[in-house]
């Protein structure tokens, strides 16, 4: 078993074995620390994330910056949508952070689930960011499905309390803020435990 | 005259031995034929016993236009198709045969057709009820001999003074003497031979379906729901598809009106984002925009009005899912836009851009939803500024303050020394600033500023995040 040339062949990536878990595809997050604790190494590609935060500006939007502007400057990257964000995204600063201002658009506010359901479903966009009050389980599963069948990258930010709650939603985790980083715990995912610090968002 | 010099000539030869014995003579004559073997044309002529009115044969040439451009009109109930080209399209002369038949019958008509290389033998053949698929003209005398001269629409006086020379069928009247012929019956009837034979080539003019588009409907009973209203719309919504893809052209706006009994007609406009054809496309975004209006009174009629044509892209599919190995997404973006905006409305969905002014506020701007991207990205390099927050209160919000310091859920811890924005005297909107980056209890990191002038008062004006 131990023939080195057996072992190179195994490695192919055409070959599949059963006892090793599906391959997720994953986008590297930008923080080392995270990425080790995050499953299959980074953000998963296509699904819905929950991130719970106490208050608005606990560090959860520097934590997906890296991301996203990974995501935007593809060569034929989709659309990054904010769907009724609580304040205006701020241009200079995305720009500032590397993010490819032709491939972001703002949604209203009105009916915020029902538009990040048609955005997430729709195939159009790379990622989507929502910001909703009290979705329903339900409204979680919806959004889920439509997130996988449109390929894209749904968060969702939801209040700290939602933790009690269950979701459907495929990796869900809290952020707070410390000093001029965060400590983002880790609360459902595959093989996903801990308590990740990450002590400044760089400069 | 031409048929002086061929006295002796039959008017058309039935068969190719009579052509070589006479082909001195054929060849001092000047004829423009109809051309022979590859480009010769080949028409459908299709008749209709059962039509109802002259607006069912347009209706026909229209589904006709979606087998070939070249359709022309023989009223009242006559059509006429050149196919030589779309043959292959349909596997053949049956397989178009049954491709017609089927158009015809979606308007409930059942016709009678029949294939032949000049346009008058398709229809003399089709109106004989003798379904003929001639393909050359070598053949062609051949199949018009047995038809019965009825079928060439003559006055019945020519017909009865052909009967009592015992001519009763096309091939008796072909084996006639020409110079005869036109004395005796007229050089009308003698050209019309000419053009069933191709010996002369008859010109047809092209059928032109109206370019404006403008129906109106009025509803079996009032409608006080939408669902109805729906249904109705539907079907002019198809008519309209139908309409726009002959013409390869997509609406941009769609103008539906309801009409009721005595309140002012209720006016929808649909906006699109892309030029679109689709009957069931367009339903549902009418679907969504009518459900968002109310209706004072009951609906007794529809208004349906395209008001801006253009030419639609033909949609090519990619092979690839939309945003993977650079397949385009123009599709589903132009989708998306479209349902946020029934919806939600007009402003539902916009784009960021930046602007070239240091004020916080007058640098960036809302623009258009960003079109599909075309090739590898480029962006301008960032603006060499201090650090910005990603949040931006639209309105600066006053803060609290005591002892000279800000406080917001507690006292703010100060971070940073100060950067100063002075800018705009020149619009009446100057600010004088100074901002701070700044620290609540919580360790939320925020965004705010000092007013330079009296009375000095402290802003929140952006949150990191």
């Amino acid at each position: 078993m131990d023939d080195p040339k057996l072992a190179r062949l195994l490695e192919h990536p055409a070959i599949w074995r059963g006892r090793s878990s599906a391959r997720l595809e994953v986008l590297p997050s930008g923080f080392a620390a995270l990425d080790a604790a995050l499953p299959g190494g980074g953000w998963p590609r296509s699904g819905l994330i929950e991130i719970l935060i106490p208050r608005f500006g606990s560090g959860e939007l520097s934590l997906l910056l890296p991301a996203l502007a990974t995501l935007t400057r593809g060569a034929s990257a989709r659309w990054c949508v904010w769907v009724a964000p609580p304040f205006m995204p701020f241009a200079p600063a995305l720009v500032a952070q590397g993010i490819a201002l032709d491939r972001v658009a703002v949604v209203g506010g009105e009916r915020p689930l029902w538009a990040f359901e048609q955005v997430l479903g729709s195939g159009a966009c790379e990622a989507a960011l929502a910001w909703a009050r009290k979705p329903a389980p339900r409204d979680i599963r919806r959004l889920q499905l439509a997130a996988e069948r449109g390929r894209t990258l749904g968060v969702l930010f939801r209040p700290r309390s939602a933790a009690r709650e269950t979701s459907a939603a495929a990796l869900r985790l809290c952020v707070a803020a410390v000093g001029n980083g965060a400590e983002v715990t880790l609360l459902k995912g595959r093989g996903a435990r801990g308590v990740v610090r990450l002590p400044s968002f760089g400069s | 005259m031409t048929a002086l010099s061929r006295t002796a000539l039959p008017i058309a030869p039935a068969a190719r031995a009579s052509v070589h014995e006479h082909s001195g003579a054929a060849l001092t004559v000047v004829r423009q034929e109809a051309p022979e073997g590859v480009g010769a044309e080949l028409w459908a002529g299709l008749h209709l016993p059962k039509l109802m009115h002259a607006r069912q044969l347009k209706q026909l040439a229209r589904l006709a236009q979606g087998f070939t451009p070249r359709v022309s009109l023989e009223p009242p109930d006559g059509l006429l198709l050149e196919v030589r080209g779309s043959l292959h399209l349909f596997s053949g002369v049956a397989g178009l045969r049954v491709a017609l038949v089927q158009a015809c019958g979606s308007l409930g008509l059942q016709p009678l057709l029949a294939f032949a290389p000049t346009p008058l033998a398709a229809l003399v053949a089709a109106r004989a009820g003798k379904e003929i698929e001639v393909l050359t003209r070598a053949q062609l005398i051949g199949a018009l001999a047995p038809l019965p001269l009825s079928a060439l629409r003559w006055s019945p006086q020519v017909v009865e003074r052909l009967k009592r020379a015992g001519v009763r069928t096309i091939g008796a009247v072909l084996r006639l003497p020409r110079a005869g012929f036109a004395r005796r019956f007229g050089a009308a009837e003698l050209a019309t031979l000419d053009k069933l034979t191709g010996t002369t080539r008859e010109l047809r003019a092209a059928f032109k379906p109206p370019e404006r588009f403008h129906r109106r409907r009025e509803l079996n009973c009032e409608a006080e729901s939408h669902a109805p209203i729906l249904i109705e719309f539907a079907g002019l919504l198809r008519e309209l598809e139908d309409f726009l893809k002959v013409r390869q052209l997509g609406v941009m706006a769609l103008e539906c009106r309801l009409l009721h009994r005595q309140a002012a007609a209720t006016c929808c406009v649909l906006n699109l984002a892309a030029p679109a054809a689709d009957a069931r496309h367009i339903a549902g975004l009418l679907a969504e925009k009518l459900s968002r209006i109310e209706l004072p009174q009951p609906v007794r009629a529809l208004e349906l009005r395209p008001a801006t044509l253009l030419p639609l892209s033909l949609a090519v599919r990619s092979l690839w899912q939309p945003g993977e190995h650079g397949g385009g997404t123009e599709n589903e973006t132009h989708t998306l836009i479209e349902r946020l905006r029934a919806r939600l409305g007009e402003a539902a969905i916009h784009g960021l851009r930046l602007l070239d002014d240091h004020r916080p506020e007058n640098s960036w701007a809302r623009s258009a939803p960003p079109a599909a991207r075309a090739g590898t990205h480029q962006q301008a390099p960032a603006p060499a500024a201090g650090r910005r927050p990603l949040w931006l209160l639209l309105v600066p919000q006053p803060l609290e303050v005591r002892a000279g310091f800000p406080r917001r859920r507690g006292v703010l811890e100060l971070l940073s020394e100060p950067e100063r924005i002075e800018s705009g005297w020149w619009d009446g909107a100057d600010i004088v600033r100074d901002y701070y980056l700044a620290r609540d209890r919580y360790g939320v990191r925020l965004w705010v500023f000092r007013e330079r002038s009296a009375p000095h008062g402290w802003f929140l004006h952006g949150i990191f995040g």
